[in-house]
């Protein structure tokens, strides 16, 4: 970055190569906080300003933490592979806005058409899970016990 | 205009349509170019009473770090091709510059539904989608970059943006060395100065040596293929047309 000397203008970045992800919050979090994994070469400023100007959101405070990853995993090699370090940015919202992480994958019932491939394979994979299953009359008593 | 409606434009453009206004049928890629101003002008932080002109803005802004409602627990999602080099270079700086912010966002939204599929152990819809947003920002800088330049040679005749110069190294070699900004000048540096640009006396052979070592590979290479050509010609010998 160009360097900055008294009586300059602003510096200004256009076209921001930063990626910011929301993520869910490992330990509870008050309900006006946001969690987002940041590039560490950003600051609470430019958080604040990133998600003002692109995302219209209005931010009341961030707090920044550098989350440091293991080295100590090995590969088959016996070599120690670095898990890459990442910074944890939490958000918190003006103007008393809350926000809950939904729900992305909500459990859909897969409706197969009539007479298709995957519901004869999805019926024989329940009649193979049935078959497997141990029998029923004798109240979960192994089949290790004789009679 | 029927293949530009499997362009990442449509796709991206289209989605913020479905966000912005409520209208179930499908937008063509035309009226998404006119009318993606309007909207690009509601994301600005404009007053109240510019709203007016849409159905449902977008409530919360964290709302476009996920996909649509419609999306979730899909097992794959719909999208287009990635922006080429060739279409982008039709495009106007204003246009390049909106679009880098879509895409922006579109990368943003996909790794946090790629976090969340990690988290929960399942599998992201349609990953390749990233690669594509990557891609189509790759090209896009690239575009830029070049337009940057040409206007650089153009009104200055620099080559090169950052200014640089030719130095030998402590190794012998000579490297482009990129000139950093300082506040101070250099003979007041002095960790600049414990730098050094010129090569020690016993430096000097292994120089030599690696200077040998080029010019051998070099002739070597040469001799090679005029053998080669020599071979060739012995096995095809070149005859005049006979009439």
């Amino acid at each position: 970055y160009p360097l900055y000397q008294l009586g300059n203008p602003q510096m200004r970045l256009f076209r921001p190569p930063f990626t910011m992800t929301l993520v869910r919050p490992g330990k509870e979090q008050p309900p006006d906080t946001v969690q987002f994994r940041i590039p560490m070469e950003i600051t609470k400023f430019d958080v604040r300003n990133y998600l003002e100007t692109i995302y219209s959101v209005p931010v009341a405070a961030v707090r920044t933490r550098i989350q440091y990853c293991t080295n100590k995993k090995r590969n088959h090699l016996n070599q120690r592979v670095k898990r890459p370090d990442y910074k944890v940015a939490y958000v918190q919202l003006a103007q008393q806005q809350t926000f809950q992480f939904p729900d992305i994958f909500p459990e859909t019932e897969n409706k197969y058409e009539e007479g298709s491939a995957e519901e004869m394979q999805e019926k024989f994979m329940e009649d193979e899970r049935q078959r497997q299953k141990p029998d029923p009359r004798r109240g979960g008593v192994t089949e290790w016990f004789g009679l | 205009m029927a293949a530009a409606v499997t362009c990442r434009l449509s796709a991206a453009f289209c989605r913020q349509f479905q966000r912005v206004v409520t209208v179930s049928s499908y937008t063509q890629p035309q009226y998404a170019a006119q009318t993606i101003y309007k909207f690009q002008s509601c994301q600005q932080r404009a007053p109240v009473y510019s709203r007016a002109l849409h159905t449902s803005c977008v409530r919360n802004g964290l709302d476009e770090f996920f996909d649509l409602p419609e999306n979730w627990g899909e097992p794959t999602v719909k999208s287009g091709a990635p922006w080429t080099a060739k279409q982008l270079r039709t495009k106007s700086n204003e246009d390049l510059h909106k679009l880098w912010y879509v895409l922006l966002k579109e990368k943003n939204m996909l790794l946090t539904i790629e976090q969340e599929a990690k988290r929960q152990c399942l599998q992201m819809p349609s990953p390749e989608r990233i690669k594509k947003v990557e891609r189509s920002m790759k090209r896009l800088d690239t575009v830029v970059q070049e337009r940057a330049d040409s206007l650089r040679l153009l009104q200055t005749g620099q080559e090169k943006a950052r200014p640089g110069a030719w130095r030998k190294n402590v190794f012998g070699k000579t490297i482009w060395y990129k000139f950093r900004e300082h506040p101070i000048p250099w003979h007041l540096n002095t960790r600049y100065k414990r730098k050094r640009f010129y090569e020690p006396l016993h430096v000097a052979p292994y120089t030599r040596l690696s200077l040998e070592k080029h010019l051998k590979s070099k002739v070597r290479k040469e001799r090679r293929e005029k053998r080669q050509q020599e071979e060739l010609a012995e096995i095809f010998p070149k005859k005049t047309a006979v009439a």
